[in-house]
């Protein structure tokens, strides 16, 4: 019950942290290898302010809204000027930004590793398992932030725009949906969930600049098992890939977390290439 | 006040990674195969070559052959054919982004286990007493000489064949299957067991360059195969131009010999991080602004497709 209880913990972080991967890679058709360094530099930017004595939550908060508007600018002045040139230019422009914000962290913070100065609160027992105050924040700010986000997507109009947009971006742009303010939205909100699955992680653990590498493959083995597409599906499966992950500890060594991760990527990828969660086959996967 | 040996060492790396760029370019840049797993086959051949070649009284590992240098080499070549083989066979059957998602997958998986199959790769220690060709013949710093020279002549080896394939009918099958698949296939062409060829021929020729880059390192860890290989190789056949025949060759050179001459500025200890930094800041910067400006790279592809095709291709 215990490794449930951290496959939630996980699994709900993962699940904020892809869901903005696969929003980008919905509206703007790419893969955004740079969203892992987006979530460490998240994780660094929110432990600056905590450290010099900021209230966790505002250092959070700050964290989400520096990085959100960081997401704003790369969408803007390095991603669109390429968007004609195809996903692989994309793709590879993405891999570029990931290597120079993991660069930069570098030349900022160091190599060492860094720790949030905050406490968990007392533990509370549920059904056999103990779990922290601050660990039950955790799993209720995630679950919260996604399904307001799958809130803001089908009840806004600027949801429905968004979600025009991502289907058909010509016809939502003939149809007067401002198509660039929506892509301003989506880069947003899909960097400032990275930076809260970023300080979450860092709350949890520890901080360091080989983050954003460490998570890019489990967020990316999460939005394929969800099938990319819709935003439920994704949460669901990287809630699933948490449990997994954490539970299958129990009788396999830990040091096998990640391959069992990746393992099950390659499974799905091999046979349900379209997702678990998906009904429309994939037209990628030919 | 830089002594030559540091330019042998540099350039040494400069020649290995020109290698594997070239490798990469037949697959990706002829076979339209986006491989994001080469350092994973390349951690294969490495492994193999130092676990059979292993000759180390202090190591515990369970398997040691101790084979003699030429036949390591053989093992690495047949073993990462092998993998290669294995991966490719289902992993092909996917596409683009999802090919590149897979193969970047199992490069990880095979960096995973080295970590934690300690028994027989002994884990993060790894191994520090490789052997090396011609050691016992030239000793001290005068080897690292003779291994610039092994390193170009590898770069020379794969760039014949790399021009071979290129003259070739499989050069050309290769080229418009990447450009029309259907229409390949309507000549009968095909078209999965020719990617599953190339892919395995790719294996092979990473497996026989990975002992060469062993020699360089001279420990094997784990820490060698981290996913930066793969993405400084592609940066280089990015800015060198994929497809074409000198590009991945000069782009690679370039980019290597550029981001290690960071090296000789001096300072201080306390700004150490700020190197550190520089080799990603310079490596991503390139990736982007060349992508924007040149995506064809600096030396496209010039050939019976001419550069319209390359530009369309990328898009």
């Amino acid at each position: 019950m215990q490794n449930v209880i951290f496959g939630l913990i996980t699994g709900s972080i993962l699940a904020s942290a892809t869901v903005g991967f696969a929003l980008i890679r919905q509206t703007e058709n790419f893969l955004h290898i740079a969203h892992g360094q987006m979530l460490a530099l998240g994780a660094f930017v929110g432990f600056v302010f905590a450290d010099r004595g900021l209230n966790i939550f505002i250092s959070g908060l700050l964290a989400m809204l520096i990085l959100g508007a960081i997401g704003v600018a790369l969408g803007h002045f390095v991603f669109s000027p390429v968007a004609r040139d195809g996903a692989t230019v994309l793709l590879f422009t993405s891999i570029g930004v990931a290597f120079l914000l993991y660069g930069v962290m570098i030349a900022i913070f160091g190599t060492g590793v860094e720790i949030y100065p905050v406490s968990f609160g007392g533990s509370h027992e549920i059904l056999g398992a103990s779990i922290s105050t601050g660990e039950l924040l955790i799993i209720g700010l995630a679950t919260m932030s996604v399904i307001g986000l799958q809130m803001f997507l089908s009840l806004t109009r600027v949801g429905r725009w968004l979600r025009a947009s991502a289907s058909n971006p010509e016809l939502a742009a003939l149809r007067g949906v401002p198509v660039r303010m929506v892509s301003s939205v989506v880069w947003f909100i899909s960097s400032a969930l990275a930076a809260m699955a970023g300080v979450m992680l860092g709350v949890l653990g520890t901080v360091n600049t080989e983050l954003g590498w460490a998570n890019i493959l489990i967020i990316l083995a999460a939005a394929v098992l969800g099938g990319l597409g819709s935003i439920l599906g994704v949460m669901a499966s990287a809630v699933l890939l948490g449990v997994i992950m954490d539970v299958s500890a129990l009788w396999i060594p830990t040091s096998y977390r990640s391959i069992i991760a990746f393992g099950a990527l390659i499974l799905v990828l091999l046979i349900r290439p379209e997702g678990l969660f998906s009904v429309r086959r994939r037209a990628e996967s030919m | 006040m830089t002594s030559p040996l540091f330019w042998v060492s540099v350039l040494t790396l400069a020649f290995i990674y020109a290698s594997v760029t070239m490798v990469l370019n037949v697959e990706a840049g002829w076979g339209g195969m986006w491989d994001l797993g080469v350092v994973g086959l390349m951690a294969v051949g490495a492994y193999t070559y130092g676990i059979t070649t292993a000759n180390d009284e202090g190591l515990t590992t369970k398997f040691q052959p101790g084979w003699p240098i030429w036949l390591g080499i053989l093992a690495a070549m047949a073993v990462t054919g092998i993998v290669a083989f294995l991966i490719g066979l289902p992993a092909l059957r996917l596409r683009r982004e999802y090919f590149l998602i897979t193969t970047f997958a199992f490069a990880e998986v095979f960096r995973q286990l080295a970590v934690i199959q300690a028994d027989i790769t002994n884990g993060t220690v790894g191994f520090n007493r490789l052997q090396r060709p011609f050691e016992s013949v030239v000793s001290g710093s005068n080897y690292n000489y003779v291994l610039l020279l092994i390193a170009v002549l590898v770069a020379a080896l794969v760039f014949a064949l790399t021009f071979a394939i290129s003259r070739s009918p499989y050069g050309r099958a290769l080229r418009s299957m990447r450009d029309n698949e259907a229409a390949v296939l309507s000549v009968g062409i095909g078209v999965s067991r020719l990617r599953l060829q190339t892919f395995v021929m790719a294996g092979v020729v990473l497996g026989g360059i990975a002992p060469v880059y062993l020699w360089w390192t001279r420990s094997l860890v784990p820490q060698l195969f981290i996913p930066d290989f793969t993405f400084v190789a592609w940066t280089a056949l990015v800015i060198g131009g994929m497809g074409s025949r000198v590009g991945p060759f000069l782009g690679a050179i370039f980019l290597i010999t550029f981001t290690e001459l960071v090296r000789l500025v001096d300072v201080p200890p306390e700004q150490i991080k700020l190197l550190i930094g520089f080799q990603p800041i310079a490596i991503g910067l390139l990736l982007i602004l060349v992508l924007r400006f040149r995506p064809e790279g600096l030396f496209p592809e010039r050939n019976a497709f001419g550069s319209r095709s390359r530009a369309a291709e990328i898009s």
